[in-house]
C-alpha cells in the first residue's frame, strides 16, 4: 500500500492523535495541581499527591496483590498454555478444532459473566478462598493470549529442526528447551507482556473477586474515586502510565514496537 | 508417544477452561432455568421489565455508536498511518499503542476530569462565554460513548493498520497502472479488501464496549446503567443473583452470536480463501 | 498507434544509495527490449519509475513525443505485467480484466465485450466468473496478461512475469507473450534475469549491471560479440585471458599470453586486432590436445558432460576451463594444450 495522502485526512489524523492523547497529557497535568480537587491546566505545581499515595496503605497493599496476581495469573498461564499451542501446532492434523476455540473462550465469553461465575461457583460454590480464585480468574482471562501468540510464533517454526535435534540424540524434552523454546522467544515474550498488561489492568474479573483485606489497584482506584475526588487518584494514574511507559520500553527493546501492528 | 503427546500436552489447558469457565458459565445459565415460576421465567421477567429492557437496548445502542465512530475514525487514521514513511509510522504506533496498554479506569477517568461539572469542558466553555451555565455531560449516552470511543479507537487503528498493510503493494499499483484516480483505488480497491478487517475490528468494538464494566460505571452511573453495571449491580448490591445469571445469559447469547455471525461473514467475505 | 519509449539518463536513489547510473534506453515502436540482469541490478526500479511508481533523481522517460516524468501512474497509460501477477482478489476474472476500462469510462456492456474477447484470446473465457484464488499460476498469468492488453496500452511493462512458473508453462507462456505482443504491436519493455527467456522474447537485449546498461544489442551481437567483459561472462565466455601482440604479417597476428604461450589469430575471423586485447573463450571454444600449438596447461579435476569432457586447467595465464574430446580423455595432473577456435572465440577491448 503506497499513495499520496490528502492533507484533509492528513489534518484528521492529528486530530485523532490528539484525541488520544490529551487526555493522558491532562491526568499528568491534574497530578501536579496544588488544589484539593481535580483541575487541569494544574494551579501551582506540587508533588504532594504522589506523596499521598504512599500514606494510604490500600493503595501499596493493592498494589502489591496486583502485580502479584498478574506475575502467578501470567505464569500459570504460559505453564498450561506453550505446551497447548505447541501440541496444536507440531500436531495440526489429529487434534480436533474445538480445541483451538476452546482455548479463546476467555476472550469469548464476556469477562464480567466469567467473573460472576467465578464468583458463583468455584468461590462461594466450592469454598475457594478470594486469593486463589483471583489468580485463577486471572490466569484463564489470559490464557488466549498464552496459547494464540505463542501459537503464532509456533506456526512459523520449522519442525523438522526439531526432528533434526531428536535425530542427533538429543531427548525431546531437552530439544524442546534447547532448540524450540530458544526459537519462539519473541512469541513468548509477547505473550507475557500482553497478558501481563491485561491482568494488571482488570476490572470485570476482580470485582468480583475481591474480599476482606483482598483487593487489586483498578478496584481500589475505583472505590478511592466514589469517596474522594482529588488529585491522588491522578497522581496513581500517572505511575501506572510510567509502568506503561517501562513495558513499551522493555517491548521496544526485545521485540520492537511494530510487532504489535501484527 | 505421539498420541500421548498430543493430548497430553494440552490436557491442563483443556481441563482448566472446561473446569473453571464452561463449567461455571454454564452453571450460571442452567441456574435461570431452574425456576420454580417457571422455566423461563427469568427471561419473562426480565424482558417486561421496562427498566431492564431499556438497559439493554442502551446497551445494543451505545455498542453499535461506539463501533460506528471507531470504525470510521481507526479506518481513516489507519489508512494515513499505512502511507507514512518509517520513522513516522513507528511514532504514530507508539502514539496508539501508549493509551492501549494504559488501563481502563485511568483512560476512563481521564474523561471524568474532561467532562466534570467544574470539568475542563465546561470551564474552557464558560470562559470563553459559550455558554454561561456549566453543562452535565457525565452520566449521559454521550459520555459513555465518547470514553468508549476513546477506550477503543487504538485498537482499532492497530487492527486496521496491519489489515491496510496486509493489502500487497502491486495491486494497489496495478489498478494506477489500469488508470484508476487514488480515490477510485480507495474505494474499489483498498477498501474491498479490507472489509474482513472491519468486520473483525468491529466485532472487537462491539464485544468489548456490550460487555463493558469499568467505564459506565464511571460515566454512566446509576443513570445510565448498561448491561455490565446491571449485572454488577443485581450480582452484589441487590444479591439478586438469579437475576444476575438471567443477565449473563442474555450476554452470552449476544456476544457469542454476534461473534459466530460476523466471524462467518469476514470470511465470506475474504476473497484470499476460496 | 504505436509510439517509442525514450529513457534519457535515468538516475535513482533508494536514500542515500544509488540504484540507476544514469540510465539510457530507447525502444522502437513495436518493438520488444528485455531488460536483462541479476537480481538486485535495478531492473523492477527502472520498471518503476517509467510506470510512475517512483520519481527519478534525474533523467526523462518520454513516450513518443510526450514527456511521461512528471505525469502520476493512472494518467501513463501503461500496461504493466507484475511478478506476482497482482489480480485483485476481490473481483472475478472478467471484473480484473474489465477494471481498466472502467476507469476509462467505457459502458458496461462494452466493458463485458471487450473483456470477453480479450479473455477468449487468452483462452480463459470459461474461468470468467472465478476468483483469482481459484486460478492455477499459469492462468493468473494470462488474466494478468489480458487485463494488461485489454486498455490497449502504447507502452506494455512485464516483470520477470514468468519467475513463478514451472519451466514447462514459462516456455509456452512465453510465446504467447509474443504473439500477442507482435500482434498489437505493442512497444514492450520486458524484464528478466533469465538469458534464454530474454534471447528468445526479444528484437533487443539490454544487460544490466549495477544500475546501468553494459550493452543493448540484438541478442545475436550479444551472444557473438559482446562489447566488454562482463557482458563476455554474462553470456558465457569462462575463460578471459590478456593478450599482447607481438607481431603482425598481414591480416595474421601473433599474440602472446602470460607465460609467453603465442596464438595466431587471423583479423578476418575477429576483426581489427589492438596491440592489447583480451581474448574471451567459451569451455567449448578451448579444446584440448596432447600436442600443437596453443597454451600450455596442467589439468586439473575433470568432469563429464556427456558430449565432452571438461577440464579446469592451470596455465601461466591463470585458471582456465576447457573441453576436450571424449576420445581423448586426461587425466588430473596430465600436461595438454589448449587451442582456441577461432569461431568460438571473441576479442575485447580491455579499455571498455
Ligand atoms: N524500497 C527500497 N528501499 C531501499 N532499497 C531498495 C528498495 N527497493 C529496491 N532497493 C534496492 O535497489 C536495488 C535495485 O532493486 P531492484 O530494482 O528491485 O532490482 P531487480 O528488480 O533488478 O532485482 C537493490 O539493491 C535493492 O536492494
Ligand atoms: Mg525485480
Amino acid at each position: 500500500m503506497t499513495a499520496r495522502i490528502h492533507p484533509l485526512l492528513g489534518a484528521f489524523a492529528i486530530l485523532v492523535f490528539l484525541f488520544l492523547l490529551a487526555p493522558l497529557v491532562i491526568i499528568v497535568g491534574a497530578s501536579l495541581s496544588d488544589t484539593t480537587y481535580l483541575t487541569f491546566p494544574p494551579q501551582g505545581l506540587t508533588l504532594r499527591w504522589f506523596a499521598n499515595i504512599f500514606e494510604i496503605s490500600a493503595f501499596r497493599n493493592t498494589a502489591i496483590t496486583s502485580f502479584q496476581v498478574a506475575i502467578l495469573g501470567t505464569g500459570l498461564s504460559l505453564l498450561i498454555g506453550i505446551p497447548a499451542a505447541y501440541a496444536l501446532n507440531r500436531y495440526r492434523v489429529g487434534l480436533p478444532k474445538w480445541l483451538g476455540t476452546l482455548f479463546i473462550l476467555p476472550i469469548l465469553v464476556p469477562e464480567i459473566v466469567f467473573g460472576f461465575s467465578l464468583l458463583k461457583t468455584i468461590t462461594i460454590g466450592l469454598g475457594l478462598p478470594v486469593y486463589p480464585s483471583l489468580i485463577i480468574g486471572h490466569a484463564l482471562l489470559v490464557l488466549p493470549y498464552s496459547v494464540r501468540v505463542v501459537g503464532a510464533s509456533l506456526a512459523s517454526f520449522d519442525f523438522s529442526v526439531e526432528e533434526a535435534a531428536i535425530s542427533l540424540g538429543c531427548p525431546p524434552l531437552k530439544t524442546f528447551f534447547t532448540v524450540v523454546l530458544p526459537n519462539i522467544r519473541a512469541g513468548v515474550i509477547a505473550a507475557f507482556i500482553l497478558a501481563f498488561i491485561t491482568s494488571i489492568n482488570d476490572v470485570s474479573i476482580s470485582v468480583f473477586l475481591t474480599g476482606p483485606g483482598i483487593s487489586t489497584l483498578p478496584i481500589q482506584i475505583l472505590a478511592h474515586m466514589e469517596q474522594f475526588f482529588d488529585p491522588t487518584i491522578a497522581s496513581v494514574s500517572v505511575l501506572l502510565m510510567l509502568v506503561t511507559v517501562g513495558v513499551m520500553a522493555i517491548v521496544e527493546m526485545t521485540l520492537g514496537l511494530t510487532f504489535l501492528t501484527k | 508417544m505421539n498420541k500421548f503427546a498430543k493430548w497430553g500436552l494440552t490436557l491442563p489447558a483443556t481441563i482448566a477452561v472446561t473446569l473453571l469457565l464452561v463449567v461455571p458459565v454454564l452453571i450460571t445459565i442452567a441456574t435461570t432455568f431452574g425456576e420454580p415460576k417457571g422455566v423461563f421465567s427469568t427471561y419473562t421477567a426480565f424482558f417486561n421489565s421496562g427498566f431492564r429492557t431499556n438497559i439493554l437496548y442502551r446497551t445494543l445502542r451505545i455498542a453499535l455508536i461506539t463501533t460506528a465512530i471507531s470504525l470510521v475514525i481507526g479506518f481513516l487514521t489507519a489508512y494515513v498511518i499505512a502511507q507514512m514513511p518509517g520513522r513516522l509510522k513507528s511514532i504514530a504506533i507508539i502514539a496508539a499503542v501508549f493509551p492501549l496498554l494504559t488501563g481502563v479506569v485511568v483512560r476512563s477517568f481521564a474523561w471524568l476530569i474532561i467532562l466534570g461539572k467544574n470539568g475542563i469542558l465546561n470551564s474552557s466553555l464558560l470562559s470563553l462565554g459559550i455558554i454561561s451555565e456549566p453543562l452535565s455531560m457525565l452520566y449521559t449516552e454521550g459520555s459513555v460513548i465518547v470514553a468508549m470511543v476513546y477506550l477503543f479507537v487504538p485498537l482499532m487503528i492497530l487492527t486496521l493498520t496491519g489489515v491496510l498493510e496486509g493489502i500487497p503493494r502491486d495491486v494497489v499499483e496495478a489498478s494506477a497502472s489500469l488508470g484508476a484516480r487514488p480515490i477510485a483505488t480507495f474505494f474499489q480497491v483498498i477498501l474491498p479488501l479490507a472489509v474482513p478487517g472491519l468486520i473483525v475490528g468491529a466485532v472487537l468494538v462491539f464485544t468489548g464496549s456490550f460487555t463493558s464494566y469499568a467505564t459506565p460505571q464511571l460515566l454512566g452511573g446509576e443513570q445510565m446503567m448498561m448491561m455490565g453495571t446491571l449485572l454488577y449491580q443485581r450480582a452484589m448490591v441487590t444479591f439478586d443473583w438469579v437475576g444476575a445469571s438471567t443477565i449473563a445469559a442474555i450476554m452470552v447469547v449476544i456476544t457469542i452470536a454476534v461473534v459466530s455471525i460476523m466471524s462467518r461473514i469476514a470470511r465470506r467475505l475474504n476473497p484470499m480463501a476460496v | 498507434m504505436t509510439v517509442s519509449l525514450t529513457i534519457e539518463n535515468l538516475s535513482a536513489h533508494y536514500g542515500q544509495t544509488q540504484v540507476l547510473k544514469d540510465l539510457s534506453i530507447s525502444v522502437a515502436a513495436g518493438e520488444l527490449v528485455s531488460l536483462l540482469g541479476s537480481s538486485g541490478c535495478g531492473k523492477t526500479t527502472t520498471l518503476r519509475i517509467v510506470a510512475g511508481f517512483l520519481a527519478p533523481t534525474s533523467g526523462h522517460v518520454k513516450l513518443g513525443d510526450r514527456d511521461l516524468t512528471t505525469l502520476p501512474a493512472h494518467a501513463r497509460d501503461i500496461g504493466l505485467v507484475f511478478q506476482n501477477y497482482a489480480l485483485f482478489p476481490h473481483l472475478t476474472v472478467m471484473e480484473n480484466v474489465a477494471f481498466g476500462l472502467k476507469q476509462r469510462g467505457i459502458s458496461s456492456s462494452d466493458r463485458a465485450k471487450r473483456a470477453t474477447a480479450m479473455l477468449e484470446r487468452v483462452g480463459l473465457a470459461p474461468l470468467a466468473d472465478r476468483l483469482p484464488a481459484a486460478l492455477s499460476g499459469g492462468q493468473k498469468q494470462r488474466v494478468a496478461l489480458a487485463r494488461a492488453l485489454v486498455i490497449e496500452p502504447p507502452l506494455l511493462m512485464f516483470d520477470e512475469p514468468l519467475s513463478n512458473l514451472d519451466a514447462k508453462l514459462r516456455v509456452d507462456m512465453r510465446v504467447e507473450i509474443r504473439q500477442l505482443q507482435k500482434a498489437n504491436g505493442t512497444t514492450s519493455l520486458y524484464v528478466t534475469h533469465d538469458q534464454e527467456e530474454a534471447f528468445s522474447i526479444s528484437d533487443r537485449v539490454a544487460i544490466m549491471n549495477a544500475g546501468r546498461i553494459m550493452q543493448l544489442d540484438t541478442p545475436e551481437v550479444l551472444y557473438q560479440k559482446p562489447a566488454n567483459a562482463f557482458v563476455a561472462r554474462f553470456v558465457g565466455f569462462e575463460n578471459l585471458i590478456p593478450m599482447k601482440t607481438v607481431a603482425r604479417d598481414g591480416v595474421i597476428v601473433t599474440a602472446e599470453a602470460a607465460g609467453g604461450a603465442r596464438l595466431h589469430l587471423s583479423q578476418d575471423a575477429f576483426g581489427p586486432i589492438k596491440d592489447d586485447f583480451v581474448l574471451a573463450t567459451r569451455p567449448d571454444g578451448l579444446v584440448t590436445r596432447g600436442t600443437g600449438e596453443g597454451i600450455p596447461a596442467t589439468l586439473g579435476t575433470r568432469t563429464y558432460l556427456g558430449r565432452a569432457y571438461q577440464y579446469k586447467c592451470e596455465t601461466a595465464a591463470g585458471e582456465i576451463t576447457a573441453n576436450g574430446a571424449l576420445s581423448e580423455m586426461f587425466e588430473p595432473g596430465a600436461t595438454a594444450v589448449l587451442v582456441p577456435l577461432p569461431e568460438q572465440c571473441c576479442i575485447l577491448d580491455p579499455e571498455n
